[in-house]
């Protein structure tokens, strides 16, 4: 039993850094259409990016916003440099996804090759560890909680109330339509890539921090319980990414602690086939 | 030095007969299958545990299930059929109407996925460690070490690649082979065709998966272990980098890309010195040189660098058959005794008049709105009967629900006193029922030629069995075929554009290529949407004529059209829906003076 | 037909010209050397058979299909070629056929969206205003779009386009798929209170009888090009008329003897 409540506690972390992260390309899918399956390689090379800060003596904690920055710099380029030209040009979506596994061996390679093969780690202080019974938590991995719920909570403010973020979700539903209303919809597709940007170099340095030790090809398992949550929550759909997340995280944590550890991902897996053979579009998703 | 040859020749064998068994599912059959690496590593860990001594030996230091150590050539017949079979359960995952990026994700999950548990599962095959000292092939007769053996080895490989690419070539170059293409450019189009696609996706992933576990079989053997690094899902990548960059629908440029890909990288980094920069970065920039690569070309020049090539047909029959112009009207059909009819077996006749295809009360909602609302209407024999109504009347719905296309909510369709209603597309198709669509739906990668050729029905040719045959099995046919086709075009007068691709005609004429290709198929039942959009006039005359002479053979066609005139000239009865139903049906001129009729034009 | 009198807001009419438009998909072009104009406060209606390009005219006229050779203006400017999101920037409002609404969104967000160039001190008094227009809508203001029935999707996709207090109304099919009833609501209501704000209303429909009842001026479409024009009732007194909707030269004598049909 407590080792079922602490594998809660580490659920609940799994299922923030993967909440971020889902989110942020959920957002990307909404308004362009388009799986970046090289989103996992900008968050390790914005991970990188931290580490080369937090080396450096800066905060771990600061040193993400070094991350975000890193992660806006890249999804622009890859959504104005890369996807853009291939979908103007009609490419089919299985092209897209060979170009966007190109991006991928560039981006995550290259990061290797710049950082060294080595895995690494982050120099940051755990804090003090808070307990309720076997419900454990470090301070770093509630700071970690904490930072994940502000961030929903400001996606969640800002596509529900502001202008920008009902613009984003018209654009999402009905580019035409949206553009017929007046709204520069390339202009509103850049800035949903920079916000998605910053929630992806965020949790690239968040995943760092709960893995301990990383290295350039870490996150491409993670890849796969991203896309679990957004195929469960619904492609497109942030609340759904978010529910994605939460069902996800805490699902492969708990099934670690009460079956096996080893393969406590396959649940993520077996998630994900079962969605894309039964109802594609998601929990929250249309009916297609 | 000659070790190195040595396994540059069995490195280069084995990625050039991985990359065929890829081009073969991809490039041939459009089946992007991103878990194709898998395939790979099942044939390389079945030849290992079929070479191996049991686990128990070695001082049992590794764990696998099999150890029946095997002799040559088991292992590797093991491996292909290991191959082989892992595609079944694959061709379930592959056949869903899923988006193509979508089911790409899956697959690329799913090999990531095999990877983990392989990994992490221990009993099974060695798990994280993977399988060492596997026995090299014969090597109880021969040194393994030797050079003589090594360059055997190197010979035997490229040999073998040799060998799966004429094997290949001679399937590819078939009928079967164009029916792969033309599933790969519209599924949907082959499949009204007649075309089984679950099967023929099957035997796609089946082939390239059997091909794909002899490349891992003839590895093993020469490295003699395999651990899950070795199958990785970069490596699928560096796979498909290879087939697209060497040339997509080649099996030439597929084995180009392997040579220049996997092959050309081991070889590039060769000539850097060992300390360049610090470890690991030659590993890592030939990963990122893949990703360029693959991003460059695809963005300037996707075909690859050895296209796939036009097959020129046009003329290949010219023994079979007199000057086209003597040949009646009736070889149009292939029915009747011409020459250059392909046999496809006789079609059941009807007294003109007699009801062929009927539906009964036949309907289809889309949430909520009754797009055809309990329609009862009779198709005769020898007739061309005509469908018209405003927009959202609901003439092409019906249509594709006579099809098969599009399942109907209510209501039933019999077909000569055969109720038809759960018959999937092809099965209509094979029985005689065929339509042709609204928006352009040729096959863009075929030769006009090839386009008619793909629906003749019952070639020989067109199966595994018979395209693994040869020419001599299917040639024959395939000649009286091209006689055919070509007479087909003729008639129309676009002899000249049997050779060049359907992508590249104006649309006009596409349209007339799909009707033709309509006709191979040597229907009963005919169902035109709207065939007339965008043909000259003239043309559109020409056209109506000869439908007019198929059906005083016996044809039943039925054609939606917004153009009226082509009706009053062509078709009756005319069929007039509105909202759904049935309005009238009549002659053309009778509708005109028909007070509802021009209502429902006027009011919509 | 009666409309309430209300105390109707009026807009700035601006006329569009269109000047011998060509315009498709690339490939052959759907649209043919097109003329037509509208002035502000007049109801110009498109009418023609299946197939004649109405919709795709309309297009090209917001931007959203490109114009092959041929102008377009708005008032003075020549807007030709301009992205659609220019388009609805000086005044254009657009009702598509389809997809006419963001069905993901509420009535309120739609409304709001249409509003989206507003400076936001304005959008509270614009969506009452249109909720003034269309009260059903001010029932539903949190319901999502996408569940509005077909006559209820309409009024917002129009209240959306009216949201911007457009100079010209342009409106693809707007009664398809709706009950007679409420399809002669929203044009003998609805589209006649557009015109009357000073709108300049340009209208597709294939309702022609019911659209050429609220028309000043009616253009006639057929394989893209525009056959005939003028005032409705004229149109309908003309044989051709009927003619170009159900295709052949002749049209039936009354007392119901058919008239040999043409044959082309």
């Amino acid at each position: 039993m407590s080792v079922f409540v602490s594998s809660i506690a580490f659920g609940l972390v799994a299922a923030s850094v993967l909440a971020i992260a889902s989110v942020g390309f959920t957002l990307q899918f909404a308004v362009t259409n388009v799986l970046n399956l090289a989103f996992a390689a900008v968050m390790t090379a914005s991970a990188f990016v931290a580490y080369w800060f937090n080396e450096r003596g800066v905060s771990i904690w600061i040193a993400t916003l070094a991350a975000a920055a890193t992660g806006v710099v890249l999804s622009v380029f890859l959504n104005r440099a890369v996807y853009g030209p291939f979908r103007r040009r009609r490419t089919t979506p299985i092209g897209i996804v060979i170009v966007a596994l190109g991006m991928t061996l560039i981006i995550e390679f290259g990061t290797q090759a710049i950082a060294g093969p080595t895995n690494v780690s982050y120099r940051m202080s755990q804090g003090r560890t808070l307990a309720l019974g076997s419900f454990r938590l470090t301070l770093a991995e509630l700071a970690i909680i904490l930072l994940s719920v502000v961030l929903m909570l400001a996606v969640h403010v800002l596509i529900r109330f502001t202008r920008l973020g009902k613009a984003m979700r018209a654009t999402a539903s009905n580019e035409n339509l949206a553009r017929n209303s007046g709204i520069r919809t390339e202009r509103i597709v850049t800035i949903t890539w920079v916000i998605s940007g910053a929630l992806c170099g965020i949790a690239g340095a968040v995943f760092g921090m709960d893995a301990g030790t990383f290295g350039a090809t870490s996150t491409d398992l993670f890849l796969v319980l991203i896309l679990a949550a957004v195929f469960l929550g619904g492609p497109g759909e942030p609340y759904g990414a978010m529910l994605g997340a939460l069902v996800i995280g805490l699902g492969t944590e708990i099934s670690a602690a009460v079956f096996v550890s080893d393969y406590k991902d396959v649940i993520a897996f077996v998630v994900l086939l079962a969605m894309l053979a039964v109802r594609p579009t998601g929990l929250l998703g249309a009916r297609t | 030095m000659s070790y190195y040859l040595t396994t540059l020749l069995v490195y280069g064998g084995v990625d050039v007969i991985a990359c065929l068994g890829l081009s073969q599912q991809f490039g041939i059959a459009g089946v992007t299958n991103f878990a194709f690496i898998i395939f790979q590593a099942a044939g390389a860990y079945a030849a290992a545990v079929l070479s191996l001594p049991p686990d128990s030996a070695n001082g049992a230091f590794q764990t696998y299930v099999g150890g029946w150590q095997l002799p040559f050539p088991l292992p590797w017949l093991g491996a292909a059929v290991a191959g082989g079979l892992l595609a079944l359960p694959f061709s379930i995952l592959v056949g869903r109407r899923l988006r193509g990026d979508f089911a790409a994700v899956g697959l690329l999950v799913t090999a990531v996925m095999v990877n983990l548990l392989v990994t992490n599962y221990r009993p099974f095959l060695n798990g994280d460690a993977g399988l060492a000292l596997v026995p090299a092939p014969l090597s109880n007769h021969f040194d393994p070490l030797s050079t003589r053996y090594q360059w055997g080895y190197g010979a035997v490989a490229v040999l073998l690649a040799l060998l799966v690419y004429l094997f290949l070539r001679r399937v590819t170059e078939s009928p079967w082979g164009r029916t792969l293409r033309a599933m790969r450019e519209d599924d949907v189009v082959a499949d009204s065709l007649g075309k089984n696609l679950r099967s023929l996706r099957t035997s796609a992933l089946v082939l390239g998966g059997a091909i794909a576990g002899l490349s891992g079989g003839v590895l093993v053997g020469f490295i003699s272990l395999w651990d899950p690094a070795a199958w990785s899902f970069a490596e699928s990548i560096v796979l498909f980098a290879a087939v697209i960059i060497g040339g997509l629908g080649n099996h030439t440029g597929a084995a180009l890309g392997a040579i220049v890909v996997p092959l050309g990288f081991l070889e590039a980094t060769r000539y850097i010195p060992t300390n360049f920069g610090r470890p690991g970065l030659v590993p890592a920039l030939q990963w990122v040189a893949v990703g360029v690569l693959i991003v460059l070309f695809l963005w300037f020049r996707p075909q690859g660098i050895l296209p796939e090539r036009r097959r020129r047909l046009a003329g290949l029959a010219e023994a079979a058959t007199p000057a086209p112009a003597a040949v009646p009207a009736v070889a149009l059909t292939g029915r009747g005794g011409s020459a250059a009819a392909v046999a496809t077996g006789p079609r059941p006749s009807a007294r003109s008049g007699e009801v062929v295809l009927e539906a009964r009360g036949l309907g289809r909602s889309f949430d909520g709105v009754r797009a055809v609302d309990g329609v009862d209407v009779a198709f005769a024999a020898g007739q061309l009967t005509g469908l018209i109504g405003p927009n959202g009347a609901g003439k092409s719905t019906l249509l594709a629900m006579l099809a098969g296309t599009l399942p109907p909510t209510e209501g039933s369709i019999v077909y000569r006193g055969r109720d038809i209603t759960r018959l999937p597309a092809y099965r209509r198709a094979r029985l005689g029922i065929v339509r042709t669509f609204q928006l352009a739906s040729e096959f863009r990668r075929l030769t006009v030629l090839e386009n008619l050729l793909t629906a003749i029905p019952g070639q020989r040719g067109d199966s595994f069995t018979g395209a693994l045959l040869g020419r001599r099995y299917w040639g024959a046919q395939e000649k009286a075929a091209i006689a055919r086709a070509e007479a087909t075009l003729d008639r129309f007068g676009l002899a000249e554009l049997a050779d060049l691709y359907a992508g590249e005609l104006s649309g006009g004429q596409r349209r007339l290529v799909e009707i033709m290709r309509a006709l191979m198929t040597d229907p009963d039942v005919l169902l035109l949407d709207e065939p007339m959009a965008g043909v000259h006039p003239l043309l559109a005359h020409q056209i109506g004529t000869l439908l007019l002479q198929l059906c005083a053979d016996g044809m039943t066609i039925v054609m939606v059209e917004h153009e009226l005139g082509i009706m009053d000239e062509f078709a009756d009865p005319v069929v007039v829906m509105a909202e759904g139903r049935v309005l009238a049906e009549g002659t053309m001129a009778s509708l005109r003076s028909h007070a509802e009729v021009v209502e429902a034009y006027l009011v919509g | 037909m009666s409309v309430e009198s209300r105390a109707l807001p009026r807009v700035e009419g601006l006329p569009l010209h269109a000047r011998g438009v060509t315009a498709g998909y690339g490939g052959d072009p759907i649209v043919r050397d097109v003329s037509l104009s509208v002035e502000p406060g007049e109801v110009v209606s498109i009418v023609g058979a299946n197939g004649s390009g109405k919709s795709t005219l309309l297009k090209s006229l917001v931007g959203i299909v490109r114009i092959e050779s041929g102008s377009v203006h708005v008032g003075d400017r020549d807007v030709t070629g301009w992205a659609p999101e220019d388009i609805a920037r000086i005044g254009v409002g657009y009702v598509p056929q389809v997809d006419d609404v963001f069905a993901p969104l509420t009535v309120q967000e739609n409304l709001e969206m249409g509003g989206y160039l507003l400076p936001s001190s304005q959008v509270r008094g614009r969506v009452e205003f249109v909720v003034g227009v269309f009260p059903r809508l001010g029932e539903m203001l949190r319901r999502r779009a996408g569940k509005l029935s077909g006559g209820e999707r309409k009024m917002l996709a129009m209240g959306r386009a009216l949201m911007l207090e457009p100079s010209v109304v342009v409106l693809d099919e707007p009664t398809a798929n709706l009950a007679p009833a409420i399809a002669h609501s929203v044009l003998g209501e609805h589209v006649v209170t557009l015109a009357r704000t000073g709108a300049s209303v340009l209208i597709v429909e294939q309702r022609a009888k019911a659209v050429l009842e609220i028309s000043d001026r009616t253009y006639v479409l057929a394989g893209g090009e525009v056959r005939m024009q003028g005032a409705p009732a004229e149109l309908q007194a003309s044989d051709e008329f009927v003619a170009s909707f159900l295709g052949g030269t002749r049209i039936a004598v009354p007392d119901g003897t058919a008239a040999t049909p043409g044959s082309r």
